[in-house]
């Protein structure tokens, strides 16, 4: 079984550890232990491949400017998460995949915009026009997600295994070394 | 077990299965949740499962209710005793000598729980003043009922005063005899390990358990001053490590300067302090230095294989689990990757209400984040830690640690210290990127914290270098201590008066001034290549701008000049305003406010200096050798070179006053055009006005018209009918 490595990143607040909660745990799961290795793992079935994702919520760990890097050196696929209640939020991710090629190294990588907290649409901040814009640019796909109503949660991590199996991630030398 | 009821409908729900041992309530309204951690305070001791539940409660208590409404209940309770309790004792007065009265039996289990919740959680009630307040209002209820032995067990006066919350005190500070260097070329390892490993916990122990929870439930430092502390060390360790090596020429001076860091790491290891060892590995491992192939070239195989252990050990695959492993190895003092902490905290609430069933405490999800925070505040609490602090060096380290650079500022140096498209990297990208935005829930320190930051980092550094206690240091001497701040400027910078010596004073504005700096996002210069008509020097260097025109760059709101190679290397902030009071060298800040008579003299002095100097370096074509000189050398070459160079000068100058007369006619002539424009477009747009009203007429016309003619038709077709 094929095992992916997925980040997810985004501002404080946006819903990552809510997205990656509902993910990993569907709608039941009666106790929680964020701290054990298996909590972050999940098998899916991606057009009729199983396979594992491992995924890093770094929600908490915003503010500590150098483990990012570490993060993103382990990761293959990203969500990039904004919220669209918030402009801001979708202000700081703009930079982020310039972040993501920095540290990896090459230009090609597997990632996902994610526009979350789309069942608060009376308070959008973010036009949908203005995510895909951003995603087209990047050249990846786009999705607005509730991890409210649950809309689109799985399609995230469906999506980034599709992204992950068409352009796989060549680790090649140069700055992806580890000193 | 009784069941009292009262404020109200008391609601429980059980556990089939408990997350803490001994905890079996799965969810309750909070009157309830006291009440049982008050029944468990009968005659005898705690048992165990009472003991888990009241540790939980008390602990916890703050994530839904403040520490002044749980002793406001406890009141509450008290004063209720008399109703809620049945007592069949005949003719009881429920009097403090009624030993077997119901009523008072129970007022004895309320004041049981008070006291456990102050001998458990003493922090709670020296940090807390309303808590304090309420505590003695019970006190006083029971004295006014004569209950003397019971107000003996709400008494407050032996909770320690936890200074260490805003001071941690320093463990035998006096046997620090042995003689330390402050300058990091001469630090050992293990001595640098030591002292941040003092700053870390001393960060750490103050984060209090509302500083958590705070963060949890909002995800953001907002008003959260110590945790933003902690976070902002973090940051600026990480920084620091990679300016270090950064501020080295050579790939094998930043070499050794990695191995140097990874041998701190070893012994951050040992200490079992991870969260600096975190910020030391994520620095050396951030991509600002992974692309330095020269450098990682000349690195020895063992600091290579010790910074690949550790980047594994701190890796986050598997949910850190290498590192989880390691860390509960480890038993006594030991600080956690904080970090890694706050997202387990983060997941749980988020995976988990704060109500369920209605409006019922979730007393499950407080156990299980009990399990989280017992052990960050247990953590807090050892007294011993293994290090020995030594304050000149903790001082000058931790403004070392203060200076605040961008991400992108420091990527910047790395492609300035080994350029792309060298061996180095072929596949990094072009572009150079913006992070600020990024991390900018993460502020710099306040200016008060780094004015006593300074204080103390230059109170340190005369008290071990100014050997004569003449309160001044030598150049070789602050040389030396400058290695420790990466990119600051040079001695002729600092040494505002130009005597050669530094003294405390010009030291301290120096930090000050370099720091403010730090807020640069609002303080960046705006240069712009200027053309100077007299000998201007660089504010970095102190060197000439040479050349005849565009001789280098000025800041058009401060006036400051540089060389364009310098101009992104000057730290000193943006001051809109000083413009005006800036004459053609630096300006003596703050220093001139108290100066004495031998100060003034100096500066006079150095005026002279500067003026001579202007203009007898001009041919030296920018080199700074001669500052020291002996001046009367100096007018001698003056006054040789005066006559023909000043000609060539003024003749040069005229020139320019014609170009920029020119500019200036033609600028008039525009601004004149463009008003005429101006008032053609006003102009055009009354005609559109006019025009649009026009319109609506017409089309009212029109449609007047057909209508009519759909009407005349309409006749026509009836009539035909
Ligand atoms: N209405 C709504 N709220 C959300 C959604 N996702 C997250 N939230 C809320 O937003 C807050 C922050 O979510 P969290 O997952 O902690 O954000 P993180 O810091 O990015 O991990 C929480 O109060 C969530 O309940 C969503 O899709 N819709
Ligand atoms: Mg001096
Ligand atoms: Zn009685
Ligand atoms: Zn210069
Ligand atoms: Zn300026």
């Amino acid at each position: 079984m094929k095992e992916y490595k997925v980040v997810v990143l985004g501002s404080g607040g946006v819903g990552k550890s809510a997205l990656t909660v509902k993910f990993v745990s569907g709608t039941f799961m009666e106790k929680y232990d964020p701290t054990i290795e298996d909590f972050y793992r999940k098998e899916i079935e991606v057009d009729s491949a199983p396979s594992v994702l491992e995924i890093l919520d770094t929600a908490g760990t915003e503010q500590f400017a150098s483990m990012r890097d570490l993060y993103i050196k382990n990761g293959q696929g990203f969500v990039i998460v904004f919220s669209i209640t918030s402009l801001q939020t979708f202000q700081d991710i703009k930079t982020m995949r310039e972040q993501i090629i920095r540290v990896k190294g090459i230009e090609k990588i597997p990632m996902i915009l994610v526009g979350n907290k789309a069942d608060l649409d009376q308070q959008r901040e973010v036009p949908s026009s203005e995510g895909s814009a951003l995603a087209q640019f990047w050249g990846c796909p786009f999705l607005e997600t509730s991890a409210k109503s649950t809309q689109n949660v799985n399609e995230v991590f469906i999506e980034i295994v599709r992204e992950m199996n068409t352009s796989p991630m060549k680790e090649k030398g140069g700055c992806c070394q580890i000193l | 077990m009784q069941v009292v009821a009262h404020r109200g409908v008391l609601c429980v729900m059980e556990e089939e299965k408990s997350v803490v041992v001994g905890v079996c309530i799965r969810a309750a309204t909070p009157d309830r949740l006291i009440q049982i951690c008050v029944e468990n305070f009968g005659p005898d001791e705690l048992d165990e499962q009472s003991e888990e539940y009241c540790r939980v409660f008390f602990l916890m208590h703050q994530w839904f209710m403040k520490s002044e409404e749980l002793a406001q209940a406890f009141i509450d309770f008290y004063q209720g005793c008399d109703e809620t309790i049945t007592c069949d004792l005949p003719d009881c007065q429920h009097l403090p000598i009624n030993d077997d009265c119901p009523v008072q039996q129970y007022k004895v289990k309320i004041c049981r729980a008070v006291r456990y919740w102050i001998q458990q959680n003493p922090v709670h009630f020296a940090m807390d003043s309303p808590l304090r307040k309420a505590t003695d209002r019970l006190g006083q209820l029971l004295l006014a009922e004569g209950n003397t032995k019971l107000k003996q067990l709400v008494d407050l006066s032996q909770v320690p005063s936890y200074d260490w919350m805003r001071n941690m005190s320093v463990r035998n500070p006096s046997n620090h005899n042995r003689k330390v260097s402050l300058v990091f070329n001469h630090l050992e390892p293990e001595e640098l390990a030591d002292q941040l490993t003092y700053l870390e916990y001393k960060a750490f122990r103050r984060i209090h358990f509302s500083d958590y929870k705070n963060y949890a439930v909002t995800a953001s430092l907002k008003e959260n001053p110590k945790l933003e502390r902690s976070i902002g060390l973090f940051n600026g360790l990480s920084q620091w490590v990679q300016c270090m090596i950064l501020s080295k020429t050579t790939p094998q001076q930043r070499a050794d300067v990695i191995t140097k860091f990874s041998n701190v790491s070893k012994r951050l290891r040992v200490l079992q302090n991870f969260n600096t060892l975190m910020a030391i590995v994520g620095g050396l491992t951030h991509s600002a230095l992974a692309r330095l192939s020269k450098t990682n070239a000349c690195l020895p195989s063992e600091t290579q294989k010790t910074l690949m252990e550790f980047t594994e050990l701190l890796s986050s695959n598997n949910n850190f689990s290498n590192y989880r492993k390691v860390y509960h190895q480890c038993v006594d003092f030991k600080i956690p990757i904080l970090g890694v902490h706050l997202k387990d905290l983060i997941s749980l609430h988020t995976a988990l209400p704060d109500r369920v069933e209605g409006n019922l405490i979730n007393f499950r999800k407080m156990a299980q984040l009990s399990l989280m925070l017992q052990e960050l505040t247990r953590l807090q609490r050892v007294d011993n830690i293994p290090v020995d602090a030594n304050m000149d060096l903790v001082n000058t380290l931790r403004l070392s640690l203060d200076l605040n650079y961008t991400e992108d500022e420091i990527y910047e140096l790395s492609l300035a210290r080994e350029p792309r498209g060298s061996v180095s990297s072929p596949t990094t990208p072009t572009k150079p990127v913006m992070f600020a935005d990024w991390i900018s829930g993460v502020s710099p320190p306040d200016p008060n914290t780094i004015n006593k930051h300074v204080h103390d980092m230059v109170e340190a550094v005369f008290k071990n270098y100014d050997h004569d206690k003449d309160r001044f240091i030598s150049h070789a001497e602050f040389e030396a201590i400058a290695g420790n701040f990466p990119f600051i400027d040079s001695f002729y910078v600092l040494d505002a008066d130009k005597d050669g010596m530094i003294s405390k004073d010009e030291m301290k504005t120096y930090f000050i001034r370099a720091n403010c700096h730090a807020l640069r996002n609002s303080f960046k210069h705006a240069f712009h290549e200027t053309t100077y008509f007299k000998p201007t020097f660089c504010i970095h260097c102190t060197g000439l701008l040479w050349g005849i025109i565009k001789q280098g760059w000025k800041c058009k709101e401060c006036s400051i000049n540089a060389h364009k190679h310098c101009k992104d290397l000057v730290v000193m902030e943006c001051r809109k305003g000083m413009a005006a009071k800036r004459t053609d060298s630096i300006s003596n800040g703050s220093v001139s406010n108290d100066l004495t008579y031998s100060a003034k003299r100096k500066i006079s002095q150095r005026h002279k200096q500067a003026q001579l100097l202007a203009q007898s370096s001009e041919n030296k074509a920018g080199s700074n050798t001669g500052m020291q000189n002996n001046q009367n050398n100096q007018k001698d070459q003056v006054f040789q070179d005066d006559g023909p160079r000043e000609g060539e000068f003024y003749e040069e100058q005229h020139l320019l006053y014609d170009r920029w007369l020119k500019s200036e006619e033609a600028r008039e002539q525009l601004i004149a055009e463009n008003s005429q424009l101006r008032a053609r477009l006003e102009v055009a747009n009354d005609q559109i006005l006019i025009l649009k009203s026009h319109i609506g007429v017409i089309r009212q016309n029109t449609i007047a018209f057909i209508l009519e003619q759909m009407d005349a038709l309409h006749m026509q077709r009836d009539s035909e009918v």
